[in-house]
């Protein structure tokens, strides 16, 4: 049977690897879907937590309402990530990010 | 027992899925990674028994994120993808996520949450909870998506070109 | 129904300071005439209070409502009446709504006519509240009030550096007063857990507080007192105070300023009474500042300084009462005195008024003709302070020689005695130098006052006859001394005739020195008493050992001070902790480098920290 340690251990993984990627990844859109993968681990844990019976109704309703608004939280995210991208490419005709560094001392 | 190993793969898939994005040099390929990964992500979701959000997983990252960020590609001509990855980066960045990994698994074998029976969240509790309890956080959700929609369209727009 | 109004009047006096400062700024005569209603309608209430609290089945009223509610402690807004009070409150409103009918016209044409005024509202409303009040606390704020009151009034004419100088000096000496009076407020605070009067003289009285910090407390309050009624070593502002407009120095000296210390001494006496050391430094410090302040009286050439210290001598003498317990007499002679001394003051103001502002006494003379109204005023005023027999000034000094003597023995009574003989001495001085004698030429176009001065004048020259009327039984009222204290007064006729014959005494040697200018006698004076008098004209050099002391020691150990402060406390703890956050920010800046990774890094490390932090707690 699936425990919850089961699905912990693949959420930890999955926000590993988003944290991983957002710090070696150059390119503005692939920092991005990065952060989509840890807001996805995210909800992974969610899921598990709010899946099994040893927790109450109330609980378990409230994790499925999180997750719902993480996703809307993320869409929302997104779309502004990709509208200042795309502004980004406009000015600088580059979406690396180390490129864009003038908001500094 | 089947649905452990069903449980495998589709973490085996997530996980690949995730490598994808973090490790492939080709940009494009990066984004059908990360396809996968939600998938698979929607894929855990069926098996703990959300269906509903699994659908929602799918028609929102699926369908709506990928694409959006697909669109995102096409827009920005990038050629150079060996400069895709920061070189000077990844050992630092390997240490700090190998770190957190381990924090995030002492911390959960520490906790030691024994659970065995997988339970559904009925649709209907589900829904009449998101909607009564939650109602108001919900429609502020709505604005934030509108507000977040208008925002999009300002930053876009080309300031000098009006007049 | 009287007694439900009480906390009236100084509310509509406040009403009148802010109505008047904020509203009626550009109508200086509306202002006047909302400052006199205010004052005129607190004495209104006045007499219905006291219709009230006549029939003898009323004792004292204490109602209050809650301000401050912490854990045990309580704090009220609360009134407390009793015949001490409610006899202050009329004391009060009476003479203030004397003065300010009289400054009507004395201020006349005055740049700053409506501030006078608001500031008139002010300290009358300041002064009824530290009557009215029934907790120390609100005491002592209303105390501070009339402090800045005092202050505004007297630096009222502030371009003139006299006056600003005398302003700064009342209220830093009364301030040295009012310290000690706040520690002593604090201390009683601490040990009964209340600041409402009522309550600490009933714990007082059962043993509720500390012997030793009873007497260090009553000590302090006294200290208080002092500072405001012009006591011994603080008595040095009440002369400068002369600088300000002359009504005020009527009003501070009948009424407000003055009379709040004896009043504070008359109504925490039963603390007084449970501590007889302070009780006897009460004695002492009365009874040397009555000698004291009569000496220098003789002396002085400005009229308005000679009336000063003869208030700092008559206060003395209330003093001396408070210290033998005999607050009926004490605030007796406070009301007679008030009256009498509101009259010469505005007398005084009257005479200058037409004078153009000549203030020495050498350069009057016989202006009793010229200024009739004045002039008779005046001299009833002088009579009845000087203790003449039918009028009002002389029974009350007597209740008071009778407390003197039957509580402090003959050697007090005989110090007492040669105070008021000065005091006689220096009344008919004035009196005869001013009214009398020779009519200079310069004055031989004076005329009398317009009928705005007059008419307090009069009014308060007829208190000052009939006043002795109150210690008469009438009906069910039994007399003043009784109505405060609730003993019935009576008379010494051995004292009666020893008093009245030291004072004609003093108006015959008076006569022969200054109005028929003998030559022997004052030939004997020139000889024998030149130095001492060279010492009373300066004060005994009272002021020039402050200023002596502030200099040498006030001023090097505040120069240390500053030393100290610039050094430590403004290079060291400001300038330089504040440098090294500046210099620490200059570094600190390169932390933003808007390299995106390097701020990625950042928030895994604080994510981490966070996470062991809170697995370690």
């Amino acid at each position: 049977m699936i425990e919850l340690i089961h699905i912990q251990i693949l959420s930890a993984l999955m926000f590993c690897i988003g944290v991983y990627g957002v710090i070696t990844r150059r390119s503005a859109i692939l920092i991005l879907m990065c952060v989509e993968l840890m807001l996805n681990a995210v909800n992974i844990n969610l899921i598990g937590f709010s899946a099994f019976r040893d927790f109450s109704q109330n609980q378990r309703i409230f994790g499925h309402v999180m997750i719902v608004f993480i996703i809307t939280i993320a869409a929302v995210e997104l779309a502004l990530a990709i509208a200042i991208i795309l502004r980004l490419y406009k000015n600088k005709s580059s979406v690396n990010v180390d490129e864009v560094d003038l908001m500094k001392w | 027992m089947i649905s452990l190993i069903i449980f495998y793969i589709i973490s085996a898939l997530v996980l690949i899925g995730s490598a994808g994005v973090i490790f492939s040099r080709n940009i494009v390929y990066a984004a059908f990674s990360l396809f996968l990964a939600l998938l698979g992500t929607a894929g855990v979701f069926v098996l703990l028994l959300a269906e509903f959000l699994a659908i929602v997983q799918i028609l929102i990252y699926g369908g709506a994120v990928v694409t959006v960020i697909l669109f995102a590609l096409m827009l920005t001509k990038i050629d150079d993808f060996r400069s895709l990855s920061n070189i000077n980066y990844w050992p630092v960045s390997a240490f700090l996520s190998l770190i957190v990994l381990i924090t995030l698994i002492l911390g959960v074998s520490q906790a030691k949450i024994n659970t065995q029976n997988l339970g559904l969240v009925k649709f209907n509790d589900f829904s009449n909870d998101l909607f009564e309890y939650w109602g108001i956080p919900f429609e502020i959700a709505s604005l934030v998506l509108l507000v977040a929609l208008i925002g999009a369209i300002v930053i876009l727009k080309d300031k000098g070109n009006d007049s | 129904m009287g007694v439900n109004l009480a906390y009236f009047p100084p509310v509509i006096c406040g009403i009148s300071f802010i109505l008047t400062v904020f509203f009626t700024r550009k109508a200086p005569l509306i202002s006047s005439l909302i400052s006199v209603f205010a004052i005129l309608s607190s004495f209104i209430l006045f007499i219905f209070i006291l219709i009230d609290f006549l029939s003898p089945n009323l004792n004292s009223i204490d109602f209050s409502i809650d301000w401050i509610d912490v854990l045990d402690t309580r704090i009220s807004w609360g009134i407390l009446l009793d015949s001490l009070s409610v006899t202050m409150l009329g004391l009060i409103t009476l003479v203030a709504l004397l003065v300010q009918v009289y400054s009507i016209s004395y201020m006349k044409g005055d740049s700053r006519f409506g501030w006078y005024f608001s500031v008139h509202s002010l300290f009358a409303a300041a002064m009824i509240a530290v009557v009215l009040v029934d907790n120390l606390l609100l005491m002592y704020f209303a105390w501070e009030l009339v402090g800045l009151g005092s202050y505004l009034l007297i630096g009222f004419w502030y371009e003139k550096r006299a006056a600003s100088e005398a302003a700064k000096k009342a209220f830093i000496t009364t301030r040295i007063g009012d310290v000690a009076l706040l520690i002593g407020i604090i201390l009683i605070f601490k040990s009964t857990g209340t600041f409402n009067i009522s309550s600490i003289f009933h714990i007082a009285n059962n043993g509720g507080i500390n012997e030793n910090i009873l007497t260090i407390s009553t000590f302090l309050i006294f200290l208080g007192a002092m500072g405001k009624s012009a006591q011994f070593p603080f008595h040095v502002w009440l002369p400068d105070a002369m600088e300000g407009p002359t009504p005020v120095s009527a009003l501070i000296h009948a009424a407000t300023m003055v009379a709040a210390g004896v009043y504070l001494v008359a109504r925490m006496m039963p603390l007084f009474s449970l501590a007889p050391y302070v009780l006897d430094f009460v004695v002492f410090i009365g009874l040397f500042t009555f000698i004291f302040g009569g000496t220098m009286a003789i002396v002085m050439h400005d009229i308005k300084r000679v009336l000063a210290y003869s208030t700092i001598s008559h206060l003395g003498l209330m003093m001396l009462s408070l210290g033998f317990m005999g607050i009926a007499s004490a605030i007796f002679h406070l009301i007679v005195h008030g009256v009498s001394k509101a009259l010469l003051f505005l007398g005084a103001g009257s005479l200058m008024h037409e004078m153009e502002g000549e203030t020495d006494i050498r350069n009057m003379g016989g202006l009793v003709n010229k200024m009739p109204i004045t002039a008779i005023t005046f001299i009833i005023g002088s009579v009845s302070l000087a203790g003449i027999i039918p009028l009002s000034g002389f029974f009350s000094k007597d209740e008071i020689l009778l407390t003197v003597f039957e509580k402090g023995g003959i050697l007090i009574l005989f110090l007492t005695l040669i105070g008021a003989f000065l005091s006689s001495l220096y009344m008919f001085r004035l009196t005869f130098i001013t009214f009398f004698g020779s009519l200079k030429s310069d004055n031989s176009k004076i005329g009398e006052s317009p009928i705005l001065m007059t008419l307090p004048l009069i009014l308060l020259a007829l208190l000052a006859i009939f006043m002795s009327a109150l210690l008469l039984e009438i009906s069910t009222f039994k007399g003043f001394i009784f109505f405060i204290s609730g003993y019935k007064a009576h008379l010494n006729l051995l004292l009666i005739v020893f008093s009245s014959i030291l004072s004609f005494v003093a108006l015959i040697l008076a006569w022969f020195i200054y109005i028929k200018d003998s030559k022997y006698l004052t030939d004997w004076f020139k000889l024998n008493m030149n130095c001492f008098y060279k010492l009373l004209l300066n004060k005994y050099y009272i002021d020039e050992l402050y200023q002596y002391v502030i200099n040498q020691i006030v001023l090097r150990f505040a120069q240390f001070i500053a030393l100290f402060d610039r050094l430590v406390v403004n290079d060291i703890g400001v300038d330089k902790s504040s440098l090294s956050v500046k210099s620490l920010g200059l570094k600190l800046k390169f932390i933003q480098t808007g390299k995106m990774h390097g701020y990625a890094i950042s928030m895994v490390i604080g994510f981490l920290i966070l996470i062991f932090t809170w697995a370690i707690l």
